[in-house]
């Protein structure tokens, strides 16, 4: 068996509005072996964004407890919200790969500039940026700043940033949302292609059900907190 | 929701941006205005005292006893033309009111209005200050604290009076305009017009970056508004409008506000107009309409340029710029080594202060953008870009912030120089303990033997008298003109530490011996004189030709002089002021003041003693810096604010990436660590480009501007203590920038709508 | 001019919209006053609360009191002309004039303090010589209650700067003018008690009631020098002398006056003037008979015509007296006779002709 990236359960999250407590979800487990895809779906607004800034420590969750590359945050621990971070965003400089719909670049940088900075700040080497973008199919484009180039080819420039530094998991939300669906659809191919290539563990945030069904597991989000069943929805793959 | 709320909606979203456009247009109104204020006052006021005084004839009594309205009376029944003149300043107000008889002045108005009135046939009427009525001078006069000399009555005779048509016990004397002055008044009101004009400038470009913030901020809402079917006419029309009530709001409390700051440094500025130039600062009526539409102008060409000139994609400073930028910035160096007057000097600071004014934004960028590619740290590659493309975001804030660091730096290097030296010259001049005015009328010789007797005096004390009048000098063949005298009786030791610009051996000795005479920097500049150069004198009457052995510095005066040994003033000398300089030594004070007073056999001797005059000396010249000072740390806080609003915007703008390094795993910590280093490689380096320039600035006031404005020289000098300040101060303007983003980064930083579309996406 | 003050005073006061110029030295004075204004308030304005005081039919006249000034009254003059005649017998016309106008009324005793340079009455004086077709004219302008200018009743004395006209005795006076070009210095000796105008003094100047006190001397003998273009010349004649003063005297629309001082051979004496306006002039005379009463005229006894203008002012004048058997041919001799001072008039000696012979002088204001 593989192994383990991510074990995260009962996550939950609330936010306040109008002096209300609305909560986003609850109860929310998900485990992730290396290797592993996972979709998360749902409609705008179940969460799915914000369970991703749970998984990356971005924002902290209200209940549960994250276990990740051998860290383990629990949010009844009494941490220090500088010690939560700080674990945090160590392993997000090095092993945690975050992926946005757009502006994932620098736009003083170039393409290759942006990769070097990425895998500068995860201690990996600086060389293979340039291989990279060329095995994103973008090694002309290296030079290019990231307004001279089109969106495709900036999400594979966000590839190239987030495979440069070698993660163990990445977390890619909505990552061709802002694309058409040719070029997504030749990005995505390019992301699994490379994540089989790698073996990393992928989370992917995506309203898309087809591009959800080339994950090995689907986290439906779409009918908030209420409908979704712990243990059954996401699990080891087989 | 009309269209016009619909625009406006943006700075209900953001109203420190309004605030801060307000404030802008307030600040820069009140200070320009405050000036301008100032200086028409005083433009006026000398035109005034040159139209109608110049040349003039005075009655005064042989007894040298004060004028009153019976001597009035006793001249004009007598048949003399005289008219009464009453200058008295106006209560909690700037300026002096010349009370005249208008009915008095009738008989002057058939030698061709000399009272400002077209035709000459009338009488002057008084439709406006300074000319009032005398009797509303008077009663001005009765209200003034008990505490102030009241107001000296002159009478002024009519061009054609003789000397002999006077009834006895009167005589007539020359109207004194003050010393031959030349340009000195024109041009230290030049100087003012000048600073003024690079304030407004500043905050001009100020007021332009913020407001074409908003603009780019409400490109969006604009385009919007056009799919909806608003035409972009209608809609620049509405910016117009937007914009046209604004000023309108805020000139009013500025020009109120200009008025305010010009009362309340009018009078301190009347005193330095009266002690350096000789020039009354006369009360005048404020002109508003002229103001407001000028400033009105400013506003609006400075926020919609761009409506006027065709649209450019990027507002940014371009490489292009280069030669135009290199072009200005080389021929106003040379204009301003060899400008000759002090227009053209004005002309080469504007010129290099535009070329630098394109370059800085450039030289940053490029500089910014070598250090990125010298980098191989990609981290701090991206720094140096993002650099790189704040100095082009920011150019018009940077600019205005180097042009005032470098005006505050050059301004204090004068003002501190000036102050250093005056206290120096000032140290030399008053060596002596006491001074003690001779009484009017007394002769000082009897004092004087009386001094000379005296052992306890020669027990380490020294004493002279000083005489001042007038005197003709010419040089070469050119026409005499009129200066001031002083004469030393005898050369005491209490002169001997004088510093000379130039001597010629010992110009003491040479004094002494009534073989030379020592000039002013002032005279030696107005007529070219140089050591060893013959002056033909002309005193009372007498002719007197001697060589110039020294030339002394005589600062804070306009006037040239010449000081000749008082054994060479012939009998018939008028002296205007006789005092005696006196250290007394083994004398006591009692002693002395009692013999005085015997031998001049009054009951009162007025004794100033050294501090007291250095007090009046230094408070006089404290005055003439205070509207420079003001203006300029006022348009430094100006700037700093500007360049902190656009900072913090810059830096809103982009916050996306500065969250994106956190989500790289950047720790808070080392997030606003890159951010300081940012904001405040800024702000430093704008500093650093300022440097130069004050400097340069600096040179060409004190040694260009300042000659031609004031009619002499200061040593230059450097302020390395005060560049430190200067430094730390723009380090504090980036460390507020860095901790105001930082406060936003916390606040959380929302994605790009679209990448593009909003300035955060330029790189 | 007297009369072109009165007419100008007279819009001052009916808040007319002429052009403010021609306030003359009046609306100078005015003009300064307003600016006063302010101060005056603040000194509680002593003068503020007195009314300017209008003359009647029951004023009457006292003398010598009258001779001085009125300062409860805007308006009055001292005035003399002269119809002299040289050594070789040449005529030589002459005029002084010294008006007082108040800009605060006062009650006569309370002077204000010279030092404050008080603006509560303003001064102007002229003086002309007419001799062998020339005329010369000067004008001398000052505030009063600061020395300079005045008039006082005992010992009688009019004064402006080095002008002054005084009393040396019980019945001469003096006179001294020096001006720019001329000069005079002249004994005048009264040989007659004065004359009251109209009703005991009262001198109507319109239909409605407006009117003047006004007295005159018109009995003098005159001697003495004047110097005329570097010629001083010994003069001999007769004057006569008005003494006018009022608050308020001519209504709008009254566009200027003709006046006439006339000493006829016959040893009568013929004062007449004529206010012109639209439609019927107001006209108003006194005979004054060698021996016995003086009597005022009114339009049905006195008629004064128009007959020959030069360069717009009428020169030539007829007026009849139809009950004395007076029918008189006025001329003007040869010149310009306009004194170009501030406001310019016409003021010219006449000759008499007709039903008597004579001599006399005549202003004319509101002429252009």
């Amino acid at each position: 068996m593989s192994q383990q990236v991510l074990e995260a359960r009962e996550l939950s999250k609330t936010f306040v509005s109008g002096g209300e407590p609305i909560a986003v979800f609850s109860g929310v487990s998900v485990a992730l072996a290396a290797g592993q895809s996972l979709a998360l779906v749902g409609r705008s607004g179940s969460g799915k964004s914000t369970l991703l800034n749970l998984l990356c420590g971005l924002e902290r969750p209200d209940g549960g407890v994250i276990s990740l590359l051998g860290e383990r945050f629990d949010s009844r621990e009494a941490e220090a919200p500088r010690q939560w971070t700080q674990r945090w965003a160590r392993l997000r400089r090095g092993r945690i790969g975050v992926m946005f719909q757009e502006a994932n670049l620098m736009p003083a940088l170039s393409l290759l500039d942006n990769v070097r900075l990425r895998a500068r700040l995860a201690e990996q080497p600086l060389e293979p940026c340039q291989s990279w973008l060329e095995r994103l199919g973008i090694g002309e484009l290296a030079e290019r700043y990231p307004d001279q180039v089109s969106g495709g080819q900036r999400q594979r420039a966000a590839l190239a940033m987030v495979f440069a530094m070698n993660p163990d998991l990445i977390l890619a939300d909505e990552p061709t949302g802002s694309l058409d669906r040719r070029t997504a659809e030749e990005v995505t191919a390019e992301l699994f292609r490379l994540q089989a290539e790698t073996g990393v563990a992928l989370i992917l945030a995506t309203h898309d059900a087809e591009l959800a069904d080339q994950c090995q597991v689907t986290l439906d989000l779409a009918h908030g907190a209420a409908d979704l069943t712990p243990g059954a929805s996401a699990g080891p793959a087989p | 929701m009309t269209l016009f709320t619909a625009l406006f909606s943006h700075y209900r979203r953001h109203p420190l941006q309004l605030a801060a456009l307000a404030l802008m247009i307030l600040v820069a109104t009140t200070l320009w205005s405050g000036v301008r204020q100032l200086t028409e006052q005083a433009r006026t006021s000398l035109a005034q005292s040159e139209q109608v005084m110049a040349g003039r004839q005075q009655v005064v009594r042989v007894d040298g006893a004060g004028l009153t309205v019976g001597d009035f009376a006793v001249l004009r029944r007598a048949g003399v033309c005289v008219m009464p003149w009453l200058e008295v300043p106006r209560p909690d107000a700037v300026g002096l009111v010349i009370g005249i008889d208008p009915l008095a002045a009738h008989c002057f108005a058939e030698e061709g209005a000399p009272f400002g009135t077209p035709g000459g046939s009338r009488p002057a009427r008084l439709d406006g200050k300074p000319f009032v009525d005398i009797a509303e001078a008077a009663r001005l006069a009765r209200q003034l604290p008990a505490a102030e000399t009241p107001p000296a009555l002159v009478l002024i005779a009519a061009d054609d009076t003789l000397a002999a048509a006077l009834p006895s016990g009167y005589r007539l004397v020359s109207v004194s305009t003050g010393p031959d002055t030349g340009e000195l008044g024109e041009s230290f009101l030049l100087n003012l017009d000048a600073l003024g004009i690079l304030v407004l400038l500043i905050t001009a470009l100020l007021l332009r970056s913020v407001y074409r913030l908003g603009i780019v901020q409400r490109r969006d809402s604009f385009a919007l508004l056009q799919r909806f079917g608003v035409p972009l006419a209608r809609l620049r029309r509405l910016l117009i409008l937007e914009i046209l009530v604004l000023s309108a709001l805020c000139i009013g409390p500025g020009l109120w506000a200009g008025g305010w700051l010009a009362q309340s440094i009018g009078q301190g500025f009347g005193q330095s107009l009266q002690g350096l130039f000789d020039a009354p600062l006369y009360a005048s009526p404020g002109h508003w309409g002229e103001p407001a539409l000028i400033m009105m102008t400013v506003v609006l060409l400075a926020c919609l340029a761009d409506f006027l000139v065709p649209v450019r994609r990027s507002h940014a400073p371009r490489l292009r710029s280069y030669p135009l930028a290199g072009g200005l910035l080389v021929t106003g160096l040379v204009l301003a080594l060899l400008g000759p007057s002090l227009v053209l000097l004005f002309v080469a600071v504007a010129m290099v202060f535009a070329g630098v004014g394109l370059l800085a934004p450039l030289l940053i960028q490029w500089l910014a953008e070598r250090a990125a590619s010298m980098a191989s740290d990609p981290l701090r590659r991206w720094r140096h870009r993002e650099l790189a493309v704040m100095a082009r975001q920011l150019a018009l804030p940077v600019v205005a912030l180097q042009f005032t660091l470098a005006m505050v730096l050059a301004v204090q290097a004068l003002v501190t120089t000036f102050e250093d030296t005056f206290d120096r010259w000032l140290g030399q001049r008053l060596a002596a303990e006491l001074y003690v005015p001779v009484p009017s009328g007394q002769p000082a010789e009897p004092a004087a033997r009386w001094l000379a007797a005296q052992p306890g005096l020669q027990q380490g004390g020294a004493w002279h008298r000083v005489i001042r009048g007038r005197a003709r000098v010419a040089v070469g063949d050119k026409a005499a003109r009129p200066v001031d005298l002083l004469a030393f009786a005898p050369v005491s030791s209490l002169v001997s530490d004088w510093d000379f610009l130039a001597t010629d051996g010992n110009p003491w000795e040479a004094l002494a011996r009534q073989d030379a005479v020592l000039v002013n920097e002032q005279l030696a500049r107005r007529l070219g004189v140089g050591i060893g150069d013959r002056l033909a004198l002309e005193i009372a009457g007498s002719p007197l030709a001697l060589p110039v052995a020294g030339i002394y510095a005589d600062y804070g005066r306009p006037a040239a002089e010449v000081l000749v040994s008082g054994a060479l003033l012939p009998a018939g000398f008028e002296a205007e002021f006789e005092s005696i300089s006196i250290t007394p030594g083994g004398l006591s004070r009692e002693a002395l003041v009692g013999g005085l007073k015997q031998v001049w056999q009054v009951p009162e001797l007025t004794l100033r003693d050294n501090a007291e005059i250095r007090a009046l000396a230094g408070g006089v010249f404290d005055q003439t810096f205070l509207l420079t000072r003001a203006m300029s740390i006022l348009t430094l806080v100006l700037a700093a604010i500007a360049l902190l609003i656009m900072g913090w915007v810059f830096f809103t703008g982009r916050a996306w990436y500065f969250r994106l390094l956190a989500t790289w795993g950047l720790s808070r910590r080392e997030v606003a660590a890159q951010l300081t280093r940012l904001s405040v490689g800024l702000t430093a380096s704008v500093a650093l480009l300022a440097l130069p320039l004050g400097i340069w600035l600096t040179w060409v006031l004190v040694h260009r501007i300042n000659p031609l404005a004031f009619g002499w020289s200061l040593p230059m000098a450097v302020y390395p203590g005060f560049w430190v300040e200067l430094i730390g101060l723009s380090l504090l303007i980036g460390l507020g920038i860095a901790l105001l983003m930082g406060r936003q980064l916390r606040a959380g930083a929302a994605l790009p709508v679209s990448a593009s579309s909003l300035t955060g996406g330029e790189r | 001019m007297r009369r072109t003050m009165l007419v100008l005073l007279w819009m001052v006061l009916a808040g007319c919209s002429q052009e403010p110029e021609q306030a003359g030295f009046a609306g100078l004075a005015e003009s300064v006053a307003e600016g006063m204004a302010e101060g005056m308030a603040e000194g509680g304005g002593e003068g503020g609360q007195l009314f300017y005081l209008q003359p009647g039919p029951d004023t009457g006249l006292t003398l010598p009191e009258d001779l001085g000034t009125h300062p409860r009254h805007r308006i009055e003059w001292w005035y003399l002309t002269a119809n002299l005649r040289t050594e070789s017998g040449e005529p030589l016309g002459l005029q002084w004039t010294q008006f007082r106008q108040a800009l605060l009324p006062r009650e006569a005793g309370s002077i204000p303090e010279p030092a404050t340079w008080p603006l509560e009455a303003a001064w102007m004086a002229h003086a002309a010589v007419s001799w062998n077709g020339k005329h010369v004219f000067a004008e001398r302008l000052a505030r009063g209650d600061v020395g300079n200018a005045g008039a006082a009743a005992r010992p009688f004395s009019v004064w402006l700067d080095q002008w002054q006209l005084e009393s040396v005795s019980e019945d001469q006076w003096r006179l001294q003018v020096q001006a720019e070009n001329f000069s005079y210095d002249l004994t005048l000796t009264i040989n007659d008690q004065p004359v009251a105008h109209g009703i005991d003094g009262f001198s109507a100047k319109s239909d409605s009631a407006q009117g003047s006190m006004y007295f005159s001397y018109v009995d003098i003998a005159i001697s003495g020098t004047v110097t005329f273009e570097d010629q001083s010349l010994a003069v001999e004649g007769r004057g006569w002398f008005d003494r006018e003063w009022s608050s308020q005297f001519l209504k709008t629309g009254q566009q200027g006056w003709d006046w006439f001082a006339l000493h006829l051979d016959s040893g009568d004496k013929l004062m007449a003037f004529r206010l012109r306006e639209e439609g019927n002039p107001f006209v108003s005379g006194t005979w004054i008979p060698a021996a016995g009463q003086a009597r005022p005229l009114d339009s049905g006894q006195l008629a004064l015509s128009v007959i020959e203008h030069r360069e717009g002012v009428p020169v030539r004048w007829r007026i009849e007296v139809p009950a004395q058997g007076v029918n008189l041919e006025l001329s003007a001799p040869p010149g310009n006779y306009r004194n170009q001072g501030l406001y310019p008039y016409w003021e010219s000696p006449v000759d008499v002709s007709g039903s008597h012979t004579g001599e006399g002088y005549m202003e004319l204001t509101g002429y252009r």
